[in-house]
């Protein structure tokens, strides 16, 4: 069996890239299965997906802790340790990352499974116009690198999977063009079977009294120890020359990630800007930029 | 037009003090929270938000809460209920001399369409018939956003959701009509793009005894499917093609706060989301989008037919 872990940000489309190795698999003639976390978070936050691939019916179920190929379609979630990029990488075979060149990754980031690279937000870039919506590249990425998929399945998959989602034909196509050039730049993983622990015994978790397990937050305002900062692609800049001090920034940002200093002047907040970008549309002179998150903060 | 002001001018005479804190796991871009984020500063620190299952339940996620007042969890059908109780126990508690009343808290139910249109609304329209004293804020982002966005009683004619693929064949309730028909002292629609208009609204129900109704459009780019850059300017263009009217009714009487002077054409709204993209690819529903065109004409026709009711 091969386990596959993709990891990505809401909105990146690592569930859709799941479900597409999942129907590329199946098409190659393979018991399949793919999932992906639901979180409480959303759009920018942390994403986590999981397909499942063998010769044999598929036991195994829940979260892969223990994966034979990682997929990383953002790296700036290696920062982030909650979102377990890294986690069983001593069974896996190979990590795939979203860059150009690996090595600096994988020296700042002690990555251990052989890496494989390509960029594929500047290719989703250079043919849909826009930097996020990888499903097609990371899912070819992880077809690639499994070894047992055809680029006709690869194909057909795209084609599946994006007609439940009602984009444009013109779309499909490229994303299609996306997937396929993924693929063909590609080696696929050499991939040893590493004998898996065995799987944990199931936790009984004993009754308690509502009134005392019922979850409570006695504190108020502590959303703020949470820094979201981490889900931006790209940071709103603010050129104070240009600032009017109208306000109108400070009111619309969803968040309250924007505060006002004593002169009128916006500063942002980022520890916490989900980089939605509204600041930027809403000023009337145009005094907020786009900056590209390379990095993370 | 815009009806004149009384208590907020512009932007900078909003409150600068935040009570909803960021880093909490709503979207990036959630017109919802902005909403929120703005009533919540006029109404002041003393509340008790009552907030029916949704979106905005996963505000707060054990063990943090971006809210700096309180916060009491009901299923979707019970927050107007839940709101019941929470106002009862805190009048019992002043009356026994428990409660300083100027420690008395502000009760808002905070619920989304899929609560107030559908499950909620025998509970709602319930308080409204006690003339419960409470606040209600709908965040209105027109189906079930948060289980992966279903069809609700709100979801416009032709908007596709995951469970009307080819685009809603129903058009929503009005819902501000619903709540009007019982004679609340207020009830008002409002947007997270008009700040102001927002501000003055609360401001403007505050001293009312009974329930007092906001109900926003809550631009959603995650479930409407547009860049959150966006958020503010489909805000917008909702209100400057007519689709979302700014108005408020006070004992019933109906008075639009805000009638664009040149309405602009409703595809301008409908085109840059994705929830309508089948509307115009691979080829134009023109009988659809004549049929959207006609429905805002005809609600505006008999509010500019009043020469000086608004003014």
């Amino acid at each position: 069996m091969i386990r596959i872990r993709f990891h990505g940000r809401g909105g990146h489309g690592v569930k859709t890239a799941s479900r597409i190795l999942g129907t590329a698999a199946f098409l190659a003639g393979f018991e399949t299965q793919d999932s992906p976390v639901y979180g409480a978070e959303r759009r920018g936050a942390a994403v986590t997906a999981f397909a499942r691939i063998s010769e044999t019916p598929i036991r195994e179920r829940g979260m892969i802790a223990q994966p034979d190929l990682i997929v990383l379609a953002d790296d700036t979630l290696l920062n982030d340790p909650a979102a377990g990029v890294l986690v069983g990488q001593e069974t896996a075979s190979a990590i795939f990352l979203n860059a150009a060149d690996p090595a600096p990754l994988v020296a700042q980031y002690h990555i251990a499974p052989p890496a494989r690279a390509f960029d594929v937000t500047a290719r989703t870039r250079e043919l849909l116009g826009r930097p996020s919506a990888l499903s097609a590249g990371v899912a070819s990425a992880a077809a690639k690198l499994c070894g047992c998929i055809t680029e006709a399945n690869l194909e057909a998959a795209v084609r599946e999977e994006f007609s439940h989602l009602a984009v444009s034909p013109d779309a499909v196509t490229k994303n299609v063009e996306i997937a396929l050039s993924v693929f063909a730049a590609l080696e696929p993983a050499v991939l040893s079977d590493v004998p898996r622990a065995a799987t944990a015994e199931m936790a009984r978790v004993p009754y308690v009294d509502p009134v005392l397990g019922a979850s409570t937050v006695y504190n108020s305002g502590n959303a703020e120890q949470r820094h979201t900062g981490a889900w931006r692609v790209e940071r709103p800049v603010i050129d104070a020359g240009l600032c009017t001090r109208c306000g109108l920034c400070f009111v619309e940002c969803p968040d309250g990630a924007m505060s006002l200093d004593a002169t009128g002047l916006p500063l942002v907040d980022y520890d916490h800007c989900k980089g939605c970008m509204i600041c930027s549309h809403v000023c009337p002179v145009d005094a907020i930029t786009h900056q590209p998150e390379t990095a993370a903060w | 037009m815009r009806v004149k002001r009384e208590h907020f001018r512009s932007p900078k005479d909003l409150p600068v003090v935040e009570y909803v804190t960021p880093g909490s796991p709503l979207c990036a871009g959630c017109g919802g929270l902005t909403t929120l984020r703005l009533m919540h500063k006029v109404l002041g620190e003393n509340v008790v938000v009552v907030n029916a299952a949704g979106c905005m339940t996963l505000m707060a996620v054990y063990p943090f809460t971006p809210l700096k007042s309180s916060w009491l969890y009901t299923t979707m059908g019970s927050a107007a209920a839940g709101a019941q109780g929470v106002r009862d126990a805190l009048d019992v508690l002043i009356e026994r001399g428990k409660l300083d009343a100027a420690d008395d808290l502000q009760v808002l139910v905070l619920a989304g369409d899929g609560s107030t249109y559908d499950m909620g609304l025998s509970a709602t329209s319930g308080a409204i018939h006690r003339g419960l004293n409470f606040w209600y804020l709908c965040y209105d982002n027109q189906a079930y956003g948060n289980t992966g966005f279903q069809m609700s009683a709100a979801s416009p004619l032709g908007s596709r959701t995951a469970t009307s693929h080819s685009g809603a064949v129903q058009r929503r309730k009005d819902i501000f009509e619903l709540w009007r028909a019982q004679r609340p002292p207020y009830v008002a629609t409002v947007s997270s793009h008009d700040a102001v208009d927002l501000a003055e609204k609360v401001e403007r129900a505050r001293g009312l005894n009974g329930p007092k109704l906001f109900l926003s459009l809550a631009v959603c780019p995650t479930g409407w499917g547009f860049d959150p850059e966006l958020s503010d300017e489909i805000a917008k263009l909702a209100i400057e093609t007519g689709v979302w009217p700014l108005k408020e009714a006070v004992d019933g009487a109906v008075r639009h706060t805000y009638v664009p002077n040149r309405f602009r054409p409703v595809e301008e709204y409908l085109r840059p989301q994705h929830r309508f993209a089948h509307l115009f690819e691979p080829q134009r529903d023109e009988e659809l989008l004549t049929r959207i065109q006609q429905n805002v004409d005809d609600y505006w026709a008999p509010v500019l037919a009043e020469p000086v009711a608004n003014a």
